[in-house]
Parts: C-alpha cells; structure tokens; sequence
C-alpha cells in the first residue's frame, strides 16, 4: 500500500526509532522545564487506511486540558468532518474516556519511559 | 441463478468457510436428508467447482466430516447449539432453554426480529450499474436491521412477537459439559423445539404446530395480530425500490454526502449518520429522531434539543407529548486489531438491557447484526444470504424472506472492535432512566474507562470554543488545520508540539 511506504523513517514507531534511555532522557528534560505538561505520543494505528498521517508525534499537553479538548485538537490537525470516526486508544487497546484530563489519563497510563502512548484510528469498513 | 449468495463462492476460498454451510442452511427443507443435515446440493456444487476447483475437495472433506458426525451420533457441525443451563440474551431479555415454554419464547424472540440480507435483481442504483448489494452492501444491511429494531420498539405494541414465527432451524438444545471427554461434538439431548416434546431433533425442525401452540399459550398474541398491518408496512420503508425510505437505494445515494457510493464498503459509524439522515429526511415515520453520538461521548442537552419539540415550536406545547422517541446510536472502536478482551462483559451487559436495540459490527470485513449471547458467544442476525428481491409494493408480499429461522453464534473474541451500539427511549423518561440504565452496564468495564459516557450540557460547551474561554493559554497554540503540518519540514518533525 503506497500511503505507508512513503515516509520510511517516520514509519518506525516511536519507541522503535530511540531506545529507552534516550526517550527517558527526553522526559525528564521537558518535564523539568515545563512541570505543568505532559509528553504524549500520537502515532496512527498501523493498518489505518482513511485517517491521514500526522506531521508530529510527541505532544506536550496542558495537566487541565481534557480528552475532549485534546481529540479536538488533533481531529482539527487533520481537518477532520465531525461526522468521521476517529478514536485515541491507549496503548493501542483501550478507550480513554472523553471527560477525564489529561493528567488523569498520564497518571494512569504513563509508559516506563515516562511518555504517554495513544494510537489514533478510525473504524474498519465491512463488505464481505 | 441459483439461490447462493454470489460471495458464497469467496468465501470457500476464503477464511470464511463456514459461511458456505450458514448459506446452504437456507435451502428449502425438502431438500434435508433423512439425517435433517444440509447437505449441499449437487447442481450448485458443480456449478461453483467449476469456478474454484479447490471447492470440490473442501465440499467433499465437509461432507466427510458431517457423514462422520452422524455415524458417529456427533452434532452436526452447521447447526447452532444452544446450552440449557446458562441463559440466552436477547435485547435485554433472558431465555433459560430448559423447558418447552423457554425455547417457545426465544423462538419468538429471535425469529420476530427483521432479518434484511443481500438483495438481487433490484432497480439499478442510481449512477452505477449495481442490481444488487451482494458483496458489498452487508454493513447498510445490519444498519438497516438496527434501525427496523429500533421502529419495531417505536410502533409495535410492548413485547410483540410474530404470530406466523417459523419454527426454528438447525439449532439443538443441550447441556455443555466443559470437563466431560465425551464433549467431543457434544451428545444431543432431546429437543423441546417440538411441542409435543419428540426425541429425535429432526423432528423438532420442522413442523408448525409449535406456532399453533403458542397462539393458545400466548393470550397477547391478538394484539399482535392486529399490529400485523403495521408490521407489513414498516418491512415496505425497507423494500429494494428506490422509493423506499430507509431501503439500500435511499441509503447508498444519502452516503454520497459522506463519500461513499454503490459498490463500497461501509463502516459502522458512517451507517449511523446515513440511518440517521434517513430518518430525518423521511416523513413516514413520526416522531422519531436518531442522535450520533462523536468521541464516544452522548451529550444529553443535544439529545433533548431533538427531542424536546416544545423548544422547537413557535409556541409550546404544555403536554408531556411533545417529546420525540429517539435512536441513540454510539459508534466505538473497542480495540486496536482485536477486541479489547476487558469489554466483553461491557458489551453483555448493554445487550442485557432493555433499552439496547443491538449492535452493527461483525467479524472482521463481514458485517453482522448482534442482537445477543449466550456463555461466550454472541448471537447475530447475518445479513449474508443472497436473496432476490422482493416486490414490497405488492399488497400481502410475503415476510418469510425478512425474517430469520436459525440463530447462529460466534465467539467474542472474533468481534471486530469497530461497530456501532443502539438505543431507543420513548419519551423524556425513558431517555433518563436510559442513561442511568447504560451508565450502569458501562461502568462494569474492566477497562478503567467505561466504552463511552454521558454528560450534561451540549458538545459545543466542551469543545475548543469553550476551553478558549475559560483558559486563555493553550488555545493560543492550537494551529488551524493544514498550517502546521504540510509547511514544516522533517527535519523538526521531532520536536514537541506545544498544546
């Protein structure tokens, strides 16, 4: 399929591209400089064929902000219809709920490494 | 033609096989062997061995095997079989199988519910050369059969059943045991399919006294009799005629708005929207609107700006009937590749209540309206069986074809995790005791989260517009869509994005 070859050195997964230590390092950095935000990280669901890949994957996002506000803000990226399925999954198998913040979701969530995983994707399509 | 859905073929060369045997089931009875096993027909075989000379082979292993079943007394593998000592669920109601008045009454339940499958020889979809949804259509279908469920609720009296219900098909009654080494196939007992209790299951297929019986069990089934002329008519806003409201003409050419055209593949959530277009655009079916929840959040002050007709009107109506029923439809995705296993209990107990009007999902690629479970399997209505189509605007058409006779299950864990959850509440109350009632059966999640929520207020409160009031940081560095992405080049493509 063309539309996932096309960028090869973003295709890796985050935590594929950089190893453990590196990603720690890059935590406590940000975290040190701005306390009151959290390092997330949006990758597109591997096998998602409608929703455009995302330019960036590492979010530093408000404590306060909550999952609504934030799944706006990345449906707006991508200049999404409101009527177009779009889902955050944490850890690529749960959903968050749309009301906590964001400081919940990290503070339930966080990888060892100190990042927050979310995959986005849309729903599959049935024809068979 | 023969009467097999064309996309049968695929699926024996597929993953799929057992769908051959689900489409072979449909065959008339008379063509049942003395067993009461369906075996496949001989012309159709040919037919299709020509087009895939694997088949042969397979059809005969098949066979092979249904023939060991029977020498060796095993259940037949294409039948459903249903375990007496755990419950059934069926859109909130429970069936124990233990005695001849259960399975009576989940044969009505499960056979009253409307079955729509693939259609062929229909008038040509406008802008394309389709005369049939075979192979493509089956998400629109199991849409189509939500939303029949949800107007069965809305028009039919409380706890209607079809009083011309076929006897059930291919299904046996029996006791599961887990540990027991002789569970092999698992020995049949005895069926109560058959109301005068006979010991040999085929019998139990295939007679109608049951119907009789249950008229003379069922004293409601007058009432029903009397809504049969709205049953008909409300089978007719399905029919394969482009003048059908809520048929698969109406709903490809209301997807076009989304993108989609004959021939496509369809997702549970885009089918919500279209149901719900449908429903707005139709004057057929009054006071009755459909709420889309997005973000897997149900905001209760929207859905009461479309209910509440005396918001609406230029001057209020004082009386408590001024509220629309509504369709609440939530579209999920419980998983990344496979279902999230921590939800299985979730989706049970929706489909334990008694406002759930079944859930659009399927397997993967192969769309299924699920409108139960028994133990760890799902029961569904399969929208995979092609039929031809059938002249709703004939006065007394027959609704045989629209209706199921044998249930089928698959496990859970072979759900795909994309699919849409339906609701229905009737008036003001009924809508609140709906979100207490869901709230309830979502919370049951092992999942931290529950599925989805209800919240007070309306979307836009909770949008960006709102938090751009209330915070005066972050909204200052959300982008407009487009800017951010396409202008920057990958050399920062690693840097934070600041929220």
């Amino acid at each position: 399929m063309p539309p996932f070859d096309k960028s090869q050195p973003t295709n890796k997964r985050f935590k594929q591209r950089k190893s453990f230590a590196t990603r720690r390092q890059e935590v406590a950095g940000i975290r040190s400089k701005f306390p009151n935000k959290v390092p997330v990280i949006i990758e597109r669901y591997e096998r998602e064929k409608f929703l455009p890949p995302l330019d960036k994957t590492k979010f530093l996002v408000p404590h306060e902000l909550t999952m609504t506000q934030f799944v706006t803000v990345i449906r707006n990226r991508m200049a999404l219809l409101p009527s177009q399925a779009f889902y955050l999954l944490i850890n690529n198998s749960g959903l968050p709920s749309m009301s906590l913040t964001m400081a919940q979701v990290y503070k339930d969530h966080q990888d060892e490494d100190g990042f927050l995983y979310m995959t986005y994707a849309s729903q599959e399509m049935f024809g068979r | 033609m023969n009467s097999v859905s064309p996309s049968a073929a695929q699926y024996v060369g597929g993953v799929m096989q057992d769908e051959l045997v689900e489409s072979r089931r449909q065959q008339p009875p008379e063509r049942q062997n003395s067993f009461g096993l369906r075996l496949p027909q001989t012309p159709d075989t040919s037919r299709e061995a020509t087009r895939e000379p694997d088949e042969m082979d397979r059809l005969k292993a098949k066979m092979m095997s249904a023939w060991n079943n029977v020498k060796y007394g095993w259940t037949v593998k294409s039948k459903t079989s249903f375990n007496k000592i755990s419950p059934v669920t069926i859109l909130g109601h429970s069936y124990l199988l233990n005695s001849e008045d259960e399975v009576e009454r989940f044969r009505l339940a499960f056979v009253s519910r409307i079955w729509l499958t693939y259609r062929r020889d229909f008038p040509q979809l406008e802008g394309s050369t389709w005369t049939t949804d075979c192979g493509w259509g089956c998400m629109l279908r199991s849409g189509q059969m939500l939303l029949a469920q949800g107007l069965l609720v809305h028009l039919m009296p409380r706890d209607w059943a079809w009083p011309d219900a076929q006897q059930l098909t291919d299904v046996d009654f029996e006791v599961f045991r887990p540990r027991s080494p002789a569970r092999a196939g698992g020995v049949p007992i005895p069926s109560f399919g058959s109301p005068r209790g006979s010991n040999t299951p085929e019998k139990s297929l295939s007679s109608s006294q049951a119907s009789r019986c249950g008229q003379k069990k069922w004293p409601e089934s007058v009432k029903d009799r009397q809504a049969e002329p709205i049953h008909h008519k409300l089978v007719t806003w399905f029919g394969d005629q482009p003048l059908a409201p809520f048929g698969v003409h109406q709903l490809v050419e209301i997807g076009k708005g989304s993108g989609k055209k004959a021939g496509d593949w369809y997702g549970p959530c885009i089918v919500a929207h279209i149901l719900r277009k449908a429903v707005a655009k139709t004057s057929v079916v009054q006071n009755l609107a459909v709420y889309v929840a997005q973000d897997c959040t149900v905001y209760r002050e929207d859905v009461v700006r479309l209910c509440d007709l005396s918001l609406s009107q230029t001057v209020p109506d004082p009386s408590s009937q001024a509220w629309k029923s509504v369709i609440i439809l939530v579209p999920v995705r419980l998983g990344g590749e496979a279902l999230n296993p921590s939800y299985i209990e979730c989706v049970k107990n929706i489909l334990k209540l008694d406002c759930c009007i079944g859930i659009i999902g399927g397997k993967p690629k192969h769309s299924l309206y699920f409108i139960g479970f028994q133990d760890e399997q799902l029961l569904y209505l399969d929208p995979h069986y092609c039929q031809p189509m059938i002249d709703v605007t004939q006065v007394n058409f027959s609704l045989e074809s629209f209706h199921c006779s044998s249930p089928k299950k698959m496990p859970f864990n072979r759900m795909d995790p994309s699919c849409t959850i339906g609701f229905y509440a009737k008036n003001k109350k009924d809508f609140e005791s709906l979100c207490s009632a869901v709230s309830m059966a979502l919370s049951s999640s092992k999942e931290k989260y529950p599925v989805f929520t209800f919240v007070e207020g309306q979307s836009q409160d909770y949008g960006l517009e709102g938090h751009s009031s209330n915070h005066s940081g972050p909204a200052a560095h959300i982008l407009p869509p487009g800017k951010l992405g396409r202008s920057n080049n990958r050399s920062n493509s690693d840097e934070f994005v600041f929220l």
